[in-house]
């Protein structure tokens, strides 16, 4: 048993806020880690080449020292992907956890080179009653003009550990669009760093989560405007029931020189219990006068009158706070356009909810 | 005794480096109510951003002569001060500030003497009576919360207050009902005299039905195309500007 | 040219420097001998002896905050924690001694208190030296005095409310304050006396090199009401001054407060001030906030909504200029079923200051039926300036309206061509954006204050546009 502080933010309050990180305390860390041999890679072409190789790792955050060392001594996925030109269809990297697979320590790096376009499917997947460990580092460098849009889907069981550090880096004009599903996982924590450096670069990065039992769920994200007229958009949905906790941590720093850079960031949490918790830190930091930047953060249970509404058209209460959680989430369930994975994600969300 | 109030000489002006007039010349005397017609985006707001210098637009040929004065290079307020007003088409929001605190301080700015606030307020109510505006919206923050109409009745308001010598009314009659253009030219009524004159820019010829004019000006691509009188206007509103469009 | 009233006010009457004319200044820096000294002088009460010394014990245990800015340039070795100026406790303006009169005069609180206020105190470095009210409230039973004398007279109230709302351990400077506090005001109100004019303290530092550690402690009974108001300002000298007050306010079932601070100490000063009120049933807490000075803030009032029903507003502006780090906010803790708080936060940067907004919401599992809405507005005037938001909501119940909104940017271009064009020059049209944006504050103040602080934006704004 060991005892983890992970997820800082850039900036520190007061302690006895109790969100400047997050510590984890009888989490079973893998001694040995075994190989992991289930991946299923699904249309890789001529125009993305993924290798089998590893990229030496330094992350400006990250979740924590051990967990970036972790990855960088010993992970057993290593994938180096490069983007040559526009890609049509979805490429997918599958991780399927198993009896034999239950430890994934892995390491992507993309690089996407200028004017290319596609969309990059991350999954990693296994039954309910497994009990997985996953720390990942994400690397993506968006050159000029590239457009490009990753799905994280963590479908992981409620009993496993989920740790993901994702770092990008967005030259000019390149659009970058992260949608993140984080179900999985008795903590599951995931720490994002965007370095937003060209002109024009445009970022966005959509979550949706759904707490349950006893999870714990802690996002740091962190967002730097440094290009003129650059942009952030970050937007989170979420639902907690049970004992639930999630801490939201949301920086967006406007850098000097940022001119005309927009930053905004929307948090809102639905309470399904009196026991559930929810913690949020939604920063602005500005160092640029020529700025717009904007938060909002809510939190409550779902509006008696909409829940009285739909039920009055026959639903009971459980089906009906569905409905309106489903309501919540359904501009964010739009990004993915692969309708097999949608509707497992959508069957996920039926389950959690039940 | 020389009547011209202003005189536009060959103007030039960029916005976003790129060419949107390109030679406009416009006399104006005093006593007169002059119309500037045109399509979207042929240069209208232009002409009067360029007029009170707005600085987003770069004037880079041309003289602007007011009363004598070149005045193309002074600062906003210095023009303001001379007697030049501008009706916003869209009248931005001042929260924290009433509109009885703003004009007040205003009018003190225009003309450099002190405002006795009795006599101000009870002016500031006639002219709200007679543009049927809710006397509550005195205290109210400048444009904050108002309607697309009341904010453009306040712009009226501002005109008759400032009392300024020349008004220049960008878009004013927009989106307004008939009712509420019918309002707007009365204020201009009320305002006009001979001694000041008027400048309407729009892009559709509602409010001439209720109010006469000297001239009317059709701008198409940054150019003055043709001049006439209220007949032009009839003229563009059964057939259009298809005729003065550079084919 | 018409002149403004930007040129017309005048900064000096903060900065009249008096001699330093004291009639006894402790030695600087903090150790046992020195509280002790204190206590002496003081003529404390044994039990007011044993707390200073406990308090300083865990004053040296307490690490410094590890967030916030940076107050490695405090050096309590540098600092004289106790200054008492040449004077009594005087209960009327002509036997304060002429230099000590003259600030008060120019600061204009005699004016004030003929006008608009139902009683007075003042303090002058460490010691309260004028103290007044008005009879008719003195025949209702308010209490409105200096600490000090609260403590000879009301020993059994002092006692059992003093630092037991902020606890000595609380944070370094609490405890600081607990070992070295000298000064400030103690008010009762009992039950079902409406107070409908304001009372007032205005504390003054003169002493260069030297703290002021005033304790406030407000009373207010059951249905009972209060406005109190508090000012502070000192003149500017090259080393650091110090000021770690701590204001303690209960407030009981059905009974109202308003808290009004006007802050505007000099740019030497790092004001490390702690401000707290319980808030009893269907009680109400509203804190109005102005923060125009000093070089270092950390300031964030907490209200503690104990009783069902509470309610609590803080509504507050903060203003940095040069050299300043003004990290101020708010604390709401909902420990009881249909309380609520609203914030609205406002903070201007400009030339190269900081402004942060700093704040926690919690909604404890009892709190059911809690709403809370929180609003802050940043104003940047310049590239050089920062203006950090760092708001931390904490909701552990779901039968809860929960919402937070920032907005941060600069004043639009286009609002200042409107405004131009209306006669306005850019520096007006600038000021006058300006003060429309802290009018939602200076709104809740009395007329004299609202108009102090437009002052003091005008004095901020001065010089740096154009």
């Amino acid at each position: 048993m060991s005892s983890l502080s992970l997820n800082e933010t850039p900036v520190r309050t007061s302690k006895s806020f109790n969100i400047n990180n997050i510590k984890l305390t009888n989490l079973e860390l893998p001694k040995v880690i075994q190989e992991f041999n289930n991946t299923q890679i699904v249309n890789a072409s001529s125009k993305i080449i993924i290798e089998e190789k590893r990229t030496p790792i330094s992350l400006k955050y990250g979740l924590g020292e051990e967990q970036t060392k972790q990855v960088q001594t010993e992970a057993n996925q290593n994938y180096k992907i490069a983007i040559d030109s526009k890609v049509n269809k979805d490429t997918e990297i599958n991780f399927n956890f198993d009896n034999n697979n239950n430890t994934l320590i892995d390491n992507i790096d993309i690089l996407a080179n200028e004017q290319t376009n596609a969309t990059i499917i991350l999954k990693y997947e296994s039954s309910k009653e497994l009990e997985c460990y996953h720390n990942g580092v994400l690397k993506l460098y968006a050159k000029k003009n590239s457009r490009i849009n990753i799905i994280i889907v963590n479908l992981l069981s409620d009993i496993s550990n989920n740790f993901i550090a994702i770092e990008n880096t967005i030259e000019e004009n390149a659009n970058v669009k992260y949608t993140i599903i984080d179900f999985g996982g008795q903590n599951t924590v995931t720490n994002y760093y965007s370095n937003i450096i060209g002109d024009f670069a445009d970022n966005t990065l959509n979550t949706i989560y759904i707490g349950k039992d006893r999870q714990i769920i802690d996002l740091n994200y962190i967002a730097e405007l440094k290009g003129e007229k650059s942009n952030i958009n970050i937007e989170v949905q979420g639902a907690l029931k049970d004992k639930a906790k999630k801490n939201f941590k949301g920086t967006i720093d406007f850098k000097k020189g940022c001119k005309k850079a927009k930053g905004e960031e929307n948090e809102n949490c639905m309470l399904l219990s009196e026991t559930a918790k929810s913690i949020a830190l939604p920063m602005l930091l500005c160092s640029e006068e020529d700025v717009e930047g904007s938060h909002s953060s809510s939190a409550g249970k779902v509006g008696d009158k909409e829940l009285f509404y739909i039920m009055s058209r026959g639903f009971e209460l459980k089906e009906a706070q569905k409905l309106l959680v489903r309501a919540n989430f359904n501009k964010i369930l739009e990004n993915i356009k692969n309708e097999e994975l949608k509707q497992k994600v959508l069957d996920e969300i039926n389950w959690r909810l039940d | 005794m020389n009547k011209t109030l202003i005189e536009i000489k060959d103007l030039h002006v960029n916005a976003s480096e790129k060419e949107i007039l390109k030679g406009i010349n416009l006399k104006i005397n005093k006593g007169e109510i002059h119309v500037i017609m045109g399509p979207n985006g042929s240069g209208k707001s232009t002409t009067a951003n360029a007029i009170l210098n707005n600085p987003e637009y770069t004037k880079t040929q041309g003289s602007i002569v007011y009363e004598g004065e070149d005045i193309s290079n002074l600062k906003t307020d210095e023009i303001a001060r001379k007697g030049i007003f501008m009706s916003f088409q869209l009248p931005e929001e001042i929260p924290g500030i009433s509109v009885t605190n703003f004009l007040k301080y205003a009018k003190n700015k225009i003309t450099g003497e002190p405002v006795k606030i009795f006599k101000f307020k009870e002016e500031l109510k006639k002219y709200m009576e007679e543009l049927n505006m809710n006397p509550k919206y005195m205290e109210r923050s400048l444009n904050v919360g108002f309607s697309g109409g009341e904010k453009k009745k306040n712009e009226i308001l501002q005109m008759l207050v400032l009392n300024p010598k020349l008004a220049i009314l960008d878009e004013t009659d927009s989106g307004l009902d008939v009712d509420a253009i019918r309002t707007v030219s009365k204020g201009i009524e009320m305002f006009k005299n001979d001694e000041n004159a008027v400048l309407i820019i729009t892009h559709n010829n509602k409010i001439l039905h209720s109010l006469k004019v000297d001239y009317v000006h059709v701008l198409v691509d940054g150019k003055i195309v043709t001049t006439g009188g209220q007949d032009l206007a009839t003229e563009i509103e059964n057939e259009g500007y298809g005729k003065y469009k550079i084919l | 040219m018409s002149k403004t009233k930007i040129e017309e006010f005048d900064r000096s009457i903060y900065n009249l420097k008096n001699k330093d004319n004291y009639d006894y200044k402790i030695q600087k820096g903090i150790t046992k001998e020195i509280i002790e000294e204190i206590s002496n002088q003081k003529n404390d009460p044994d039990w007011m002896r044993d707390f200073r010394l406990e308090a300083l014990e865990v004053y040296n245990k307490l690490e410094l905050p590890t967030w916030g800015p940076d107050l490695s340039e405090l050096n309590m070795d540098e600092i004289a924690t106790y200054v008492r100026p040449k004077t009594k406790l005087n209960n009327s303006w002509d036997d304060v001694p002429e230099d000590i009169k003259n600030t008060f005069y120019k600061l204009g609180i005699p004016e004030a208190e003929k006008k608009s206020l139902a009683g007075v105190g003042a303090q002058y470095d460490s010691e309260v030296v004028y103290h007044s009210m008005k009879d008719d409230l003195k025949k209702q039973g308010v209490i409105y005095t200096d600490m000090e004398t609260a403590i000879r007279e009301y020993p059994d109230i002092v006692k059992k409310y003093f630092m037991k709302c902020v606890p000595v351990n609380d944070h370094k400077f609490v405890a600081l304050h607990g070992a070295v506090w000298s000064g400030g005001s103690f008010v009762y109100v009992p039950k079902n006396v409406k107070v409908d004019i304001p009372l007032q303290s205005y504390f003054r530092l003169n002493s260069p090199e030297s703290g002021q550690f005033e304790h406030t402690l407000i009373i207010v009974e059951e249905g009972a009401s209060l406005h109190f108001i508090e000012g502070c300002s000192a003149p500017k000298y090259s080393k650091i001054n110090l000021h770690a007050g701590c204001v303690e306010l209960i407030v009981k079932d059905n009974a109202y407060l308003r808290y009004s601070t006007i802050e505007n100490w000099s740019k030497n000063m790092l004001n490390l001030n702690t401000k707290k009120a319980m808030i009893g049933k269907n009680a109400q807490v509203d804190w109005v906030t102005g923060s125009f000075g000093s070089k270092i803030s950390m300031l964030y009032p907490l209200s503690q909504l104990n009783g069902e029903g509470a309610k609590t507003e803080y509504t507050g502006i903060s203003f940095a200029g040069k050299g300043q780090n003004l990290d101020t906010g708010f604390k709401a803790i909902h420990n009881a079923p249909n309380t609520s708080s609203v914030v609205n936060a406002k903070s201007i940067s400009k030339n190269g200051g900081k402004c942060t907004y700093r704040s926690l919401i919690k909604i404890s599992p009892k709190a059911k039926n809690s709403k809370s809405s929180v609003s802050c507005e940043s104003l940047m005037l310049d590239d050089i300036s920062v203006s950090d938001t760092i708001p931390v909501n904490d909701i552990q119940t779901d039968e809860v309206e929960f919402s937070h909104e920032a907005k941060i940017g600069k004043i639009s271009d286009k609002t200042i061509f409107y405004l131009m064009s209306r006669g306005l020059s850019e520096e007006d049209a600038k000021a006058m954006i300006v003060r429309g944006f802290a009018y939602p504050i200076s709104k809740e103040l009395p007329v004299e204050y609202a108009v102090e602080m437009n002052n003091l934006i005008n004095i901020e704004l001065q010089g740096t546009i154009g």
